[in-house]
Parts: structure tokens; sequence; C-alpha cells
């Protein structure tokens, strides 16, 4: 057993392009659900608007990567709008419901084969990303490694989490300068009770509009860097789960925190890597009877899956405030 | 003062509340100078008419209590007139300005502020920004503005002196950052408010505010309730016990199966047969001391709950 290798696997997870993406959907999650309280389970969705925007605008518009970044994130915008206006009026769980709806369909109707010509369809569609490749300052020869043993990058991974990581920070300053404002302040009273905040002259509908278009828009923003890093964009890659993974990230770091979702998406990528990791060696390992060797090397992923999933289960239970949350918050009473 | 004034009147007699005692005891009197005027109000529940109110005006710059037994509409009345629930028909309106149409958040930017009858604390924000959350003229809370703490910061520090005084007022001036999940349910009534008088209102919609506040504070609640109509607010509050509605409030309006039953003076209409009829029921015939007090009139006080 090499744990030195199971441990560069799992830090290589943790702060590689996925934790980026992770990290970005679960900013922008957080805005939804941890500070407005909306439960928005098609985050998928805008991240999936962020990504096909991109590519399609590139592969089959023939646009600058520039255009089509910004037709992505204007998409996700244009997705808030058509969510929130019809549903933000009512009920949370009904808005859930939609949410849901809404990211399945965009996924069905992207991978669709009537839609081969425009996104790709099925086969997924990829394009040029040299725009973004070009302005590179790393190496990136076939030789050219960042790191040691197996946590390393090639010149082009580095280059994606450096602009990755930077556009995390920039979300995390944004997000934390809006809500110790005033507006945050009303974002709050929202979540906490829409007919007290109501009653004090706030126009809940408007405000509950904003959060949803800058969480959207920061799950539109994951999704691009989602593009970038694969050079396209797949339907399979947006499928509900993606969703749940992001609350797993969010309620594991700490909801309505500032620096819960990062953490928590650093987290969950070092812990699902270092499981399956693990497993893979220890199928390796020759004391192991057959049956279970081969089992195990067939589903490490899933069985890895499973065991985040477990510790989200025991962290709600134990730990329901998550890493960095506040404990105190979190056991008040709301009646 | 050409008029008795009763000695349990404990509120001054100001030029404001003067007028009204000039006015008739009767159902739907007009007066000199209403804030809030109501006009053919009427909702429904399925068969059950909850709210049917022919002619209400609520007298500028004095205290008036809304009364009446469980059941009777007042809260229903309350949720009707600030924008929580929609009348079946009817007009009203505040300041001379026809609002039915408008929603609860405009309402009270418009200076008609209410707090509920269950507790409506912000349980995970701490005290002071409750109540700040009350300004209404904090540009810091649109989007654009927000990112730019130079441009609320100013204002923001003006409010907070105003809250804290307002905080100090209520005896919650130690409490000023913990979470208002913290509070005891008393204190989250004077937190609520606390909250409400911040939007600097014209007229202030109290659903039962000394419910479940210690008798000292409540006391002290009282006491400011009846100052706010000297600071030239208007408060209609809703109110079960007998001494704190003779107490405090100028004129009393009596609500009995979704209509006003009687209006008047508090002296005047705690005596009154059809309010006692409609406490007691008909047929019993109580002597004059027996008027409608807490226990009589109220056996579930905390149980109550109207339409919401």
């Amino acid at each position: 057993m090499e744990f030195d290798i199971i441990f560069g696997n799992a830090a290589r997870a943790a702060l590689g392009p996925e934790a980026v993406i992770l990290a970005l959907a679960a900013i922008g999650l957080n805005v939804h659900f941890g500070y407005t309280g909306l439960l928005n389970f098609g985050q998928v969705g805008f991240m999936l608007l962020g990504a096909y925007g991109t590519s399609v605008s590139v592969a089959t518009f023939g646009w600058s990567l520039w255009v089509g970044i910004t037709v992505g994130l204007a998409l996700t915008v244009v997705l808030a709008l058509a969510l929130g206006i019809p549903t933000l009026r009512l009920q949370a769980v009904l808005f859930a419901i939609v949410t849901i709806a809404a990211a399945e369909i965009l996924r069905l109707i992207v991978g669709s084969t009537d839609a081969v010509g425009l996104t790709g369809g099925p086969f997924s569609v990829s394009f040029d990303t040299s725009a973004f490749y070009d302005l590179n300052p790393y190496a990136d020869g076939p030789q050219d490694r960042y790191g040691f043993g197996t946590f390393a990058f090639t010149g082009q991974q580095m280059w994606v989490i450096t602009v990755g990581w930077m556009l995390v920070a920039l979300a995390s300053v944004g997000v934390f300068v809006i809500m110790r404002s005033p507006w945050g302040r009303v974002l709050k009273s929202i979540r906490e009770d829409e007919n007290a905040a109501r009653s004090l002259g706030k126009n809940v509908f408007s405000y509950r509009m904003q959060a949803l278009v800058i969480g959207g828009l920061l799950g539109g923003l994951a999704g691009v860097v989602d593009a970038i890093k694969t050079s396209g964009a797949d339907p399979n890659g947006f499928r509900p789960q993606v969703t749940f993974f992001t609350y797993t990230a969010l309620l594991l770091g700490g909801a309505a925190t500032y620096l819960g979702p990062v953490i928590g998406a650093i987290l969950f990528w070092f812990l699902r890597e270092w499981i399956e990791s693990f497993l893979r060696q220890l199928a390796a390992e020759a004391w192991l009877p057959s049956p279970f060797a081969d089992f195990l090397s067939g589903a490490e992923g899933i069985i890895s899956v499973g065991l985040v999933g477990l510790t989200l289960v025991l962290l709600v239970l134990f730990r329901p405030q998550g890493i960095v949350g506040n404990r105190t918050e979190m056991l008040i009473d709301d009646s | 003062m050409t008029v008795d004034e009763p000695s349990c009147v404990a509120a001054a007699i100001s030029d404001e509340i003067e007028p009204i005692l000039r006015v008739r005891s009767e159902p739907g009197v007009t007066k000199p100078d209403p804030i809030l005027t109501v006009h053919g109000v009427r909702r429904s529940f399925g068969g059950l008419v909850a709210v049917d109110v022919d002619h209400l005006e609520v007298q500028r710059g004095v205290v008036t209590a809304l009364i009446g037994p469980n059941g009777a509409g007042k809260t229903t009345l309350f949720n009707l007139l600030t924008g929580f629930d929609r009348a079946d028909s009817g007009q009203w309106t505040f300041n001379g300005q026809a609002v039915r149409s408008l929603s609860a958040d405009r309402l009270a930017r418009q200076g008609m502020v209410r707090t509920f009858q269950l507790t409506k604390s912000l349980a995970k924000l701490s005290v002071i920004d409750n109540v700040l959350l009350g300004a209404q003229d904090q540009t810091g809370e649109r989007l654009w503005v927000a990112p730019f703490k130079s441009r609320w910061r100013a204002r923001e520090q003006h409010n907070t002196q105003r809250a804290e005084e307002l905080l100090d007022e209520f005896n919650l001036a130690h409490m000023r950052d913990e979470l208002a999940g913290t509070l005891s349910g008393g204190q989250r009534k004077l937190l609520e408010v606390a909250r409400a008088l911040m939007t600097e209102p014209y007229l202030v919609m109290l659903d039962e505010p000394m419910a479940g506040v210690n008798p000292a504070l409540a006391e002290s609640l009282m006491h400011h309730i009846g100052s706010l109509a000297l600071q030239g607010m208007s408060v209609v509050f809703i109110e079960h016990d007998m001494n704190v509605v003779s107490g405090i409030s100028d004129w009393v309006v009596v609500l009995a199966g979704g209509r006003v039953i009687a209006e008047g003076p508090p002296w005047n209409v705690i005596h009154n047969d059809l309010v006692i009829d409609a406490y007691l029921g008909r047929g019993s015939q109580p002597s004059s001391q027996d008027a409608p007090t807490p226990e009589h009139a109220n056996p579930q006080d905390a149980g109550e709950t109207e339409h919401t």
C-alpha cells in the first residue's frame, strides 16, 4: 500500500479543475440556498448553459471564445428570469420542483439526436480553446510537470486552475462584499421569514430574483470553466447528481458561510479521490480474495461516492453547521 | 376642555386627540381627520364570512384599540388592510390614497407598518440587524450600491444610532449583538415593535403586542404605545386585556362576527350591552361590573389562531 501515491492523487483532485468547477457552482448555490433560502435543485442547468453557450457559440457559430463565454453567461441570466418570474412567488417546494425539471429538460434538449447540428446532440460538442491557452504563461511541453509524485499538473492544467482559483477567489470576495451590506441583510431576512421582510417594506420577489441571477451566473461560470477544461461539452456531464454533489460540498463546508463552499468543494474531491485511490490499491493487494478484488477494481468509483454520501449523512447528524459554520446559529429555534 | 375626561384615560389629552372626544359613539361614525378609511370590506373563507365591515374610520394621531371575541376577524382585518391577504370586495384609503391594490411591502414603504400575532423576529439575525432592517432610507439595500461601502456607511451609522436608541427604550440594549432567536418570547414582541417603529411609520398596526410579555415589561410597552400618538403617529392595536385597552387607547372599535358592532371611547364601549353580549354570549345578564375582562373574554388567549 503506497500512501504517498494515494495522498498525491487526492491532493491533485482537491486542487484540480474539478474542484474549481465544484467550488464555483457551490458559491452560486450558497447565494441561492445559504443566504436566500431558495431551494434550487437545478444548479446543473445553469452550469449546462454556461458550458453549452460557450461551446456552441465557438464550435457551431464560429464566434470567438470571449463572445462565447459572454453568450454562456447571458443564457444563465435568461434561465434565471424564465425560472424566477413564474415560480418565485410560489412556495419554496414548488420552486425546487421546477428547477430540477428545468435542468433535466435542458439536458435532454441539448443531448437529443435532433440537436446534433446545433449542440452535437448525444455525441457532445468540442471546440477550439486556443484563444485561452495562447495566454498560458506555463511551459506546457509533453515533459513539463508541476508538482511532485502523483501530485502534479501539466502546463495546460496549471493555467486552467490558476485562472480557476482566481475566479473562485473573486467570486468569494464578491459574495462576501455584497452579503455584509444592507442588501445581504435583506436577503437573510427573506430566508428567515419572507412576511417579516415584506412587512418592513422589502420587495421579496425582486430580491429573490436578484439572488437567483447572481447564483445562476456563478453556476454558469462553473460551466464555462468546465467547457474550457474539456474543450467542449457533453450532455452526460450535466446529470442531476452534479447538483447533489454541489449541495454535498456546500453542506460539507457550511451553508451561509463565506468559505464553506470552497472548503467543501476541496474536501469533497479530496475525500472522493482518496477513497477511490485507496480502494484501487487495496484491490491490487495480493491477500484479498479474488472476487472481492475484482469487485473493488471495478466499483471503486461508485463505492467512493457512496462513502462521501455516508460522510455527509454523519456530518448532518453530528455537525449540521458544516466545517466552518456557526453551531449556535444552526441550533436556533426558528419559531 | 368641554368634555369630561374620566380618570381612566392615562394618556395626556393632547391637541391631537381632543377632536376624537367629540365624535359620537356609534359604529361606522365619520371622524374629523381619518388616516385610514375602510369601506365595504368583505372577506370570506368558504362559507364563513370572516370580515364584513361596512364603514370604519381610524382617526389620525390617536391610539385605537381593536377588540372582539376570538374569531371576530380582527387579525383577518389586519391582514387585509396591510396587504397580506386579498379582500373579496371593498375599498380603503390610507392617507387619502386608495391602497387596496398595493402590495404589503409598498404599503409598508408608504408608512403603514404592522406586527404579527405570532412574532416574526428574524431568529438568525442579530437583534441590532433586526431593527436596522426597518430603516427605509438605506440605499445600500440596492444591489448596485451594496458593494460600495462608502456610499452607505454614513447612513448605516446614522441608522445604527437610531436603532440603538430604540433598543434602549425597549430594554433590549444589552442584547444588541445576540441572535434574535436567543430572546424570550416577550423580548421578541418588544423587538418586533422596535423594528416596526424603525420604519418611521405614520400608522402602526400592532397585533396583540402585549401577549406573552411579562407584567413589568408590558407596563413599559403600554406606556410606549401610548406615547406614540404624542409623537404624531397613529396606532391601531389588537388586545384582549381590558386594563390595557382602557389604559392607553383613546378610541375602541369592537369587532364581532366580522362586523363593527360598537365604537367609542373606552369608558363608553366596555359597558356597552352589545359588547358584553358579544363577549359573553346573548342571554347572560351581567351587571356593569362584569364588563369583559381577559379571564371572561378569552379563556384561551395564547391559543387563539385566527385566520392568518
